[in-house]
């Protein structure tokens, strides 16, 4: 992607809080109409560096550009970067239309009456709050005070909104609901929105690309299938909570782990010997049976209904627990003692191998 | 069952107000009605009768003294509430806005009550030295050589009065307006900024409206303590300030308590409109 195509560039941006560095080095970039979501553990810098694109903090080093134009000393009120915050951030003493028109009454333009009129009204009526124009924000629910909130900064019709963990606010019902109705909006408007998350669910679902920050460094950054199918490091796969991983040795393509020696003919470079096998790839066998490939005991102890699929717990001999996950359109769920060893195998090429050592 | 269980309860909680009724009905209702009856009494040189009689209200309204002094509290509560404001607002703005770290506005706002440790006639006395004049104030600037003679009004009259009174009462606006302030989620004030509000916008349309709560409430503390006030003016006007509460004093010191009890009244009245005023301007049921 090249800077013209790009609606925002970050560039080389470090950002220190008393010596610790919230941002080191941050290089983003993100296209028009996309929708790209910001994944990573808390402090991990996703909300500092939201803060930093629209202006709320001013970077130690590196640049920050805004369709083609270096807007670093740019202050955030003559940014047009659109901003959503987690708690929504209402005006607390205006009705829901006064908070959605603010932008356009005081913020410095020059809209008609009658244009400010007709452009809240149309805004109130894409996001589904007809009829509530006159309430006043602590007289709806969650779920509108989430639409107000997105209203009052799309009705400013800016090119790039931010969105701070903009559904965590919300009972997990709505949250999925919103999700929909935000990807539509989004379609609808043809602006790109940069959504930070610390739900990997929400990352994976929602963005057309996904990018995983740990430690104020992005650590990969790609389509969702590539990022979930491939993750480029070991904290890459922990993040997206779909991974068992074992620590071991990785030497002349073998990978020797609590679960025996495994070959390991593809293995992507990283710092430290991780083996990575997703969830649902792991099957349990009764204890005696043989496992032609990785074998590892471990004790049952407990399951958990999800709906879709069934999550089973194991724990190693060494105290780690490992997820079994059995999607329930493969057929019913084997069902397991309590307290009963049994032997945990899967198919080697499914795995992911972490190393130093990489072919 | 839940009805026999609920009644007995609530009934064992109303009994909780049972001190408070007898406090209030002893130490403020009764007082009140007793001043309003006595109101109507009639006064002779060395005596006091029950004998209901309006005279005393007559002489109150048709004396320029009296009337006069009613002026000049109402001025004088006025200029003070004026000035308290004028200079709690940027203050209370500074320590509950500004100011990031919570520990260091708590302490600037304890700093604001130190003089508080000193008892409040102290506190009027001590302006004596400082506005007199061989007093700090003329003393330093004859010495800067910006004046030549003393300035003399600056003590005893109503100019020191307003500087007495805006120095001590100043502290009760300043802290329920930095309280409001501080609970402003500092979120919204940041999503004011990205609609593209400058500061002067976000200022009167976010910040002044939020306030309002915090700025009623010190205005009715200014105005209910400056209202009564009879020390500041009677230390530092040098007798020339009347206020209601001097004419009280005086009246009582002479044992005319017809004419102390109407002036009691009118005081009263005059606070009761002015808190009820304040109260229409903002609902504080709704905003505390």
């Amino acid at each position: 992607m090249t800077t013209e195509t790009a609606i925002f560039r970050v560039d080389g941006v470090t950002k220190s809080y008393g010596g610790v560095k919230a941002l080191d080095s941050v290089m983003l970039e993100a296209g028009v109409n996309e929708y790209m979501s910001l994944l990573g553990p808390s402090g991990s810098g996703k909300t500092t560096l939201l803060r930093v694109i629209a202006g709320f903090e001013v970077p130690d080093s590196g640049r920050v550009y805004f369709q083609g134009r270096d807007i670093t000393g740019v202050p955030a009120h003559e940014r047009g970067i659109g901003f959503v915050f987690q708690n929504f951030a209402l005006f607390p003493h205006l009705t829901v239309r006064k908070n959605v028109a603010f932008g356009l009454m005081y913020g410095g333009g020059t809209v008609s009456a009658a244009e400010t009129d007709k452009r809240t009204q149309a805004v109130i009526d894409m996001v589904g709050l007809t009829g509530m124009e006159d309430r006043g924000v602590d007289q709806i629910s969650g779920g509108q005070r989430q639409r107000v909130a997105l209203a009052r900064t799309l009705v400013m019709q800016p090119k790039l909104v931010l969105l701070d963990e903009p559904l965590g606010a919300l009972d997990a019902n709505l949250r999925g609901r919103m999700r929909n109705e935000l990807r539509a909006i989004r379609e609808r408007m043809g602006v790109t929105f940069l959504h930070v998350t610390g739900s990997e669910t929400e990352a994976l679902a929602m963005g057309d690309s996904v990018v995983v920050l740990d430690r104020g460094r992005i650590i990969q950054a790609g389509k969702p299938d590539d990022v979930y199918s491939a993750p480029a490091s070991p904290a890459v796969a922990h993040f997206l909570n779909r991974f068992n991983l074992f620590s071991g040795k990785l030497s002349h393509g073998v990978f020797t782990g609590p679960f025996g020696t495994v070959a390991a003919p593809q293995v992507t470079r990283a710092a430290d010997d991780v083996y990575a096998i997703r969830y649902d790839r792991v099957r349990a066998q009764p204890l005696g049976s043989v496992a032609d490939g990785p074998a590892l005991q471990a004790t049952y102890i407990a399951s958990e209904y999800l709906g879709s699929s069934v999550m089973n717990f194991f724990e190693t001999s060494d105290g780690k627990v490992v997820e079994v996950e059995h999607h329930l359109s493969l057929g019913a769920p084997e069902t397991f003692e309590a307290r009963q060893d049994y032997i945990l195998t899967w198919t080697p090429d499914q795995a992911i191998v972490f190393g130093q050592e990489s072919k | 069952m839940s009805d026999a269980t609920v009644a007995p309860k609530r009934q064992g909680s109303s009994w909780l107000i049972l001190p408070g009724i007898i406090w209030m009905a002893l130490f403020m209702v009764v007082p009140i009605l007793m001043i309003c009856y006595v109101s109507f009494w009639t006064q002779t040189t060395f005596n006091i009768s029950s004998t209901p009689t309006l005279a005393s209200w007559k002489q109150f309204f048709s004396s320029d003294t009296y009337t006069g002094a009613l002026w000049t509290t109402v001025r004088i509560w006025l200029i003070v509430l004026a000035t308290t404001f004028a200079i709690g607002y940027p203050t209370a703005l500074f320590v509950g806005l500004f100011v990031k770290s919570k520990t260091l506005s708590t302490v600037l706002l304890v700093i604001c009550v130190i003089p508080f440790w000193t008892s409040f006639l102290i506190r009027v006395l001590a302006w004596r030295p400082m506005l007199g004049k061989e007093g700090a104030i003329n003393i330093i600037l004859m010495k800067m050589h910006i004046i030549s003679q003393p300035i003399e009004v600056l003590l005893f009259t109503e100019l020191s009065v307003i500087i007495g009174m805006s120095q001590i009462y100043c502290v009760f606006m300043v802290g329920p307006i930095a309280f409001m302030l501080g609970r402003i989620d500092r979120n919204i004030i940041e999503a004011a900024r990205d609609l593209g509000a400058g500061f002067g916008r976000i200022f009167w349309k976010i910040i002044f409206p939020l306030s309002l709560p915090g700025v009623v409430v010190g205005a009715i503390f200014v105005s209910v303590m400056v209202l009564g006030e009879f020390a500041t003016s009677g230390a530092l006007s040098g007798r020339k300030v009347n206020l209601l509460g001097n004419i009280i004093v005086t009246q009582v010191g002479s044992l005319k308590w017809a004419m102390a009890s109407v002036t009691g009244v009118i005081l009263t009245v005059v606070m009761g409109m002015v808190i009820a005023v304040f109260l229409r301007i903002v609902d504080l049921k709704q905003e505390l």
